[in-house]
């Protein structure tokens, strides 16, 4: 049972689209007296089993060795496509961590989404999101990944656009979709060439054929770079990174996965990939900067946020930038811990925060204030959920620093430094978000705040205890979230200072958050130094009127010119053409004069042209031509 | 067997035409329905007994015509014809099934659509160079009609630019084949012989130039391309669909079997000019895309730059990439179809394609939803979302092409980006947003009017699950193409 079950694990996915799929009576309305409940219960349903066909098969994939199952797909002349999928403890694992956020987030959106018409429509997306995400955890080929990718791009863009009748909505759906597209349409452009250049497309296959690779140097950056484009559009890196922070006009249960799972997806891939990294130095060192700028730059910006979900959601780039870094050194299994602890808190997070706005009809933080009488379970999700991501308490994120100094690898100090930042930033956003919404004295909109009806509480209690087992998890699984060796518990710590700073930074961000003055209503600072610092952060550095400055000023002016050119240019010239034809037409006209002294002088004067051409010789040039031709 | 696929529509036109005057559209529709139906069944049975591990012409029927012009009624199905004909025949039935029940003068509208789908048959299995260019100008005469009386209100000046661009690419096309037959001395236009020639790399130039260009009027690439917005503006719902889905393949299809098939080395000589221009043609045809404001236009464009993908394929003549780019074209047939039937509804709905006026169309209660859906996932096909048709043929065009033009088929993968851009704009425009007062009274749209986008969406999410099932029926015959007869 238990061997026929692990040889059909493909079928996971399969669980979440086919709920989709069921789900299309009701959202196209062919199912109307019941009401879209029963589509959110059939998804559900499906969700578990995938959930408990995958518990299943993770606890007898540890006594057997990785398999990998193959399909073969498409065979066209020299080219083989096969789909491959893995079995292992880190997949599973993964796997088992999409089935189970999914479960949660889906249950959280019977209660978050109750009042919603089209509730079929939420969870046939949630449903197709799940499966693509569980695609992305099993699969071993770059093409499946990248379609599956694709696939979340797809459903990224309808699920921020659930509420399509809203303006800003449509302008974030817009923007996430184009984004990732960039990225994807990058790796695309690695992956024909890594396909070309006669590597196979399955990761095992990449990493055998990185170790004997003839590139030269110039192409094997290019290619790097490209293949990190992708994940960098999905884990919203710089300079693809704002999509993540106007995606949060979706509905709150879609910002759950997305900014836990989706953006772990995106990492997932490249963490795939490291191997092909190697190659160049190049694209290694574009990863650490790349997840550097991002690191730094977006736990700026999460500082000077107003709108709780915005907080958290620039802090979900500057935690996947810490993971870039991590795959930039090599330190595979950093990125894995990394990105599970990330992943169990930040939905924690997500899930008080979208309890708050259900109660509150509110995001806005400034206008909110001592909830935490009144939301005792919220309230608790968020510190745990804080906890959990800030290295100061012995909880998730905390292990998975203080691993980064304990193992067998070469660690820098720039790269501490770089980690003291973003924790004590992301302590200090963190207790400010907390004392704004769930401190001090309760205002208008937060005076009247029951706790959140069970379908959103039971789910939000079980993350919470989730999370604070979860530091155990790479403790006694080592194997889970590494997928080469088992992490190495050094005796020697590689940066002695490196644990005490930690939590000094993590204790020092708290102090701050809880020191600075906290403004109630939106009001900038007086000072000009402060407003400047303030408004540079709140507006994300200006990026978004960077962008619009010159990429999409660039696309739209080039549109333009070329349909100009279009126009009046290609299209103007053969308009051209035909109007002399009919004005020499209509001016020749005039020659039909019906005078024969005119014909005949016509006649003279052709049969004189002809005579010439004969007598000069000037007839052979042409029969010479025609004749030379025909003997070729 | 050939010659019914031929003979079928044509009789069909023929018997429409004469109809006396009294039968109402509705029975007119009828008999279009039926004849078109039984020639979808019979490529369905010529497709079940076609070999595809042979690589020549099957089932072929010859019988001498004009024997002195060297003109024969000769006819074959391979690899490369299958695929197109087949789509030919689907196309022309859901043109019939999407053309409107009321129309102005039935009997010469739906005789005109079966003489057009006959002659694009005829051309798809000609062995014969003169035949096939018989057919290829047979063909321009009931699409002119169809444009010139049932089209918008420039119709007059579209259909006339049509057919003075597709004349001249057919007197171009003619040009090249007589050059063919005088230089080469051979006894008759017959296809398979004409391709052991051994000419010259300098007369194959020169006999491919003019061809080069009569076929890029028909495809259209750019410079010649400007015919094509018009007329499919211009032309009615069911004319687009069977314009961008069946006509312009023709272009491609000479492209890769007279082209290539007789001109290998000449070809081989233009080849890297030939991808350049193709990238051109696809930045071009997406730029343009995006500042349009008319939703046809947008299609129209999008057909341009998808086209030109073909071109860039069929220049790197690898196996890989001639069985592309045979994908491509049914891949390009399917989507473009279709988008245009879905633009079609919208405009019989709303009465405007002006991507301006129009808003919040997914209204679940008074807009159209289901359309809205269905085009949402039209474009996600058309800009190369996986699990669809786009992404795979595409992706195999992308990866033939890649080892031979490296930076002309990077630009073109910018161009499928730019996909991605204007199909956007246009569904964040047009369907999302709040529904306007002036669009909250449209009539319900009827599930038959929706049936063949459905086929086709069918048809897009198996073939791009499945692209084997494809695939399969051209491989042999792309590699017969490259090594010459």
């Amino acid at each position: 049972m238990t061997d026929f079950l692990l040889h059909t694990i493909w079928i996971i996915p399969l669980y979440g689209l086919l709920g989709a799929i069921l789900t299309l009576p009701w959202s196209l309305g062919i199912i109307r007296q019941t009401g879209p409940r029963p589509a959110a219960y059939v998804n559900l349903l499906m969700t578990l089993l995938a959930f408990i066909h995958g518990t299943v098969v993770f606890n007898s994939i540890w006594t057997q060795p990785t398999q990998q199952l193959v399909f073969h797909w498409l065979k066209v002349a020299d080219l083989d496509l096969t789909l491959a999928i893995e079995l292992s403890p880190v997949s599973l694992g993964a796997l088992e961590l999409v089935s189970g956020i999914s479960l949660l987030a889906q249950l959280y959106a019977l209660g978050y989404m109750e009042k919603d018409w089209s509730l079929a429509r939420f969870y046939g997306l949630m449903g197709f999101f799940e499966a693509a995400l569980g695609g992305i955890a099993l699969s071993d080929s770059l093409l499946l990944s990248y379609a599956l990718l694709e696939m979340l791009t797809l459903s990224t863009y309808l699920l921020v656009g659930f509420w399509y009748a809203q303006p800003l909505v449509v302008t974030a759906a817009r923007d996430a979709f184009l984004t990732k597209r960039v990225g994807d349409i990058i790796l695309l452009m690695g992956l024909v060439a890594l396909s070309s250049y006669g590597a196979g497309l399955n990761f095992s296959q990449l990493e055998a054929w990185a170790k004997t690779s003839p590139l030269p140097p110039l192409t094997s950056a290019l290619l790097g770079l490209a293949l990190i484009a992708g994940p960098t559009g999905k884990c919203a890196q710089f300079p693809l990174n704002l999509w993540l922070d106007e995606a949060m006009e979706g509905p709150n249960p879609a910002g759950i996965m997305r900014n836990s799972i989706v953006v772990s997806a995106g990492a997932y891939v490249l963490i795939k990939l490291q191997p092909v990294f190697t190659l160049s130095s190049i694209s290694a060192d574009a990863l650490i900067i790349l997840g550097t700028v991002t690191a730094i730059g977006t736990s700026l910006m999460a500082i000077a946020q107003i709108d709780i979900k915005r907080t958290l959601s620039h802090s979900t780039s500057a935690y996947l930038g810490l993971v870039f870094i991590a795959v930039g050194l090599g330190q595979v299994d950093i990125a894995f811990l990394l990105l599970f602890a990330h992943a169990i808190a930040k939905a924690l997070l997500f899930m008080s925060a979208g309890s708050v706005i259900l109660t509150t009809s509110n995001q806005n933080i400034t206008e909110m204030g001592g909830l935490w009488s009144r939301m005792p379970a919220t309230t608790v999700a968020f510190v745990v959920g804080g906890a959990g991501l800030v290295a100061l308490m012995p909880m998730g994120m905390f292990w998975t620093f203080q691993r980064w100094f304990n193992g067998s690898w070469e660690v820098d100090w720039w790269l501490l430094e770089i980690l003291l930042f973003v924790n004590a930033l992301s302590a200090l956003n963190i207790t400010r978000v907390f004392r704004l919404v769930f401190l001090g004295k309760p205002q208008m909109k937060t005076r009247r705040a029951p706790e959140v009806p069970w379908p959103m509480a039971l789910p939000m209690v079980s993350l919470t205890v989730v999370a604070l087992l979860a530091p155990l998890a790479p403790i006694k699984w080592s194997l889970w979230l590494s997928p080469t060796t088992p992490l190495v518990l050094g005796n020697e710590l590689i940066i002695r200072s490196a644990v005490p700073l930690l939590l000094v930074s993590g204790a020092l961000g708290c102090l701050i958050g809880a020191g600075i003055p906290l403004r109630r209503a939106w009001a900038r600072p007086t000072q000009v130094t402060w407003r400047f610092f303030q408004d540079l952060f709140a507006y994300d550095f200006y990026v978004d009127r960077l962008y619009q400055l010159t990429v999409v000023a660039a696309v739209s002016w080039l549109a333009k010119f070329t349909s100009w050119i279009d126009r009046y240019v290609v299209d103007g010239l053969v308009n051209l053409v035909s109007l002399a034809t009919i004005f020499s037409g209509n001016a020749l006209k005039y020659n039909v004069s019906g005078q024969s002294q005119f014909y005949l002088l016509t006649i003279l004067l052709g049969v004189s042209l002809l005579l010439w051409s004969v007598l000069n010789g000037q007839w052979s040039i042409m029969t010479d031509y025609w004749s030379s031709i025909a003997t070729q | 067997m050939l010659s019914a696929l031929i003979l079928l529509p044509l009789l069909g036109s023929a018997l429409i035409a004469f109809l006396p005057t009294k039968i109402e559209a509705k029975q007119t529709r009828l008999i279009a329905l039926v004849v078109s139906v039984s020639v979808l069944v019979l490529n369905i049975v010529l497709g079940w007994r076609f070999n595809p591990e042979l690589d020549q012409f099957q089932f072929s029927e010859y019988i001498p015509w004009v024997e002195w012009l060297g003109l024969n009624y000769h006819l074959g199905i391979d690899g490369l014809s299958l695929p197109l004909v087949f789509l030919n025949s689907l196309l022309t039935f859901i043109a019939v099934f999407s053309s409107s029940k009321s129309l102005r003068r039935p009997r010469f509208y739906y005789s005109m659509l079966l003489l057009l789908s006959a002659g694009a048959a005829g051309a798809f299995l000609a062995q014969d160079l003169l035949l096939f260019f018989l057919f290829y100008e047979l063909e321009i005469i009931p699409l002119y009609f169809l444009i010139a009386i049932w089209g918008g209100q420039k119709r007059g000046y579209a259909a006339m630019k049509f057919l003075l661009y597709t004349t001249f690419s057919g007197i171009l096309v003619l040009a090249s084949f007589l050059g063919l037959v005088w230089l080469t001395g051979a006894e008759s236009f017959d296809y398979e012989p004409l391709r052991s020639h051994s000419l010259s790399v300098t007369s194959q130039l020169l006999l491919l130039t003019p061809l080069l260009i009569g076929i890029f009027i028909k495809i259209p690439i750019f410079p010649f391309h400007t015919w094509l917005p018009d007329a499919h503006v211009e032309a009615s719902t069911p004319i687009s669909v069977l314009l961008a889905g069946v006509l312009l393949k023709l272009g491609t299809y000479a492209l890769l079997r007279f082209a290539v098939g007789l001109f290998l080395e000449g070809w081989v000589v233009l080849a890297p000019w030939m991808a350049i221009l193709a990238a051109i043609s696809a930045l071009y045809g997406a730029s343009c895309a995006i500042a349009q404001k008319d939703m046809k236009k947008v299609v129209a464009y999008s057909s341009i730059a998808h086209m030109a993908y073909i071109l860039l394929a069929a220049s790197a003549t690898t196996r890989l990439s001639i069985s592309a780019a045979v994908f491509q074209m049914v891949s390009h047939g399917l989507i473009s179809a279709l988008l245009f039937l879905l633009v079609g509804v919208v405009y019989e709905k709303t009465g405007t394609r002006d991507v301006d006026s129009l808003r919040g169309l997914l209204n679940p209660e008074k807009g159209l939803p289901i359309t809205g859906s269905l085009m949402i996932l039209g474009a996600m096909a058309s800009s190369g979302i996986p699990g669809m048709i786009g992404f795979i043929s595409e992706f195999l065009v992308f990866r033939g092409s890649f080892p031979i033009f490296p930076v002309p088929t990077l630009f073109c993968l910018v161009g499928t980006g730019l996909t991605a851009v204007y199909f956007l704009l246009v569904i964040n425009r047009v369907f999302f947003g709040r529904l306007t007062e002036k669009l909250s009274q449209l009539p319900p749209v009827r599930w038959t009017e929706l049936v063949p986008a459905f086929v086709l969406t069918v048809l897009i999410v198996t073939f791009g699950l499945q692209p084997s099932w494809v695939v399969h029926w051209s491989e042999v015959q792309a590699v017969a193409l490259l090594t010459g007869g």
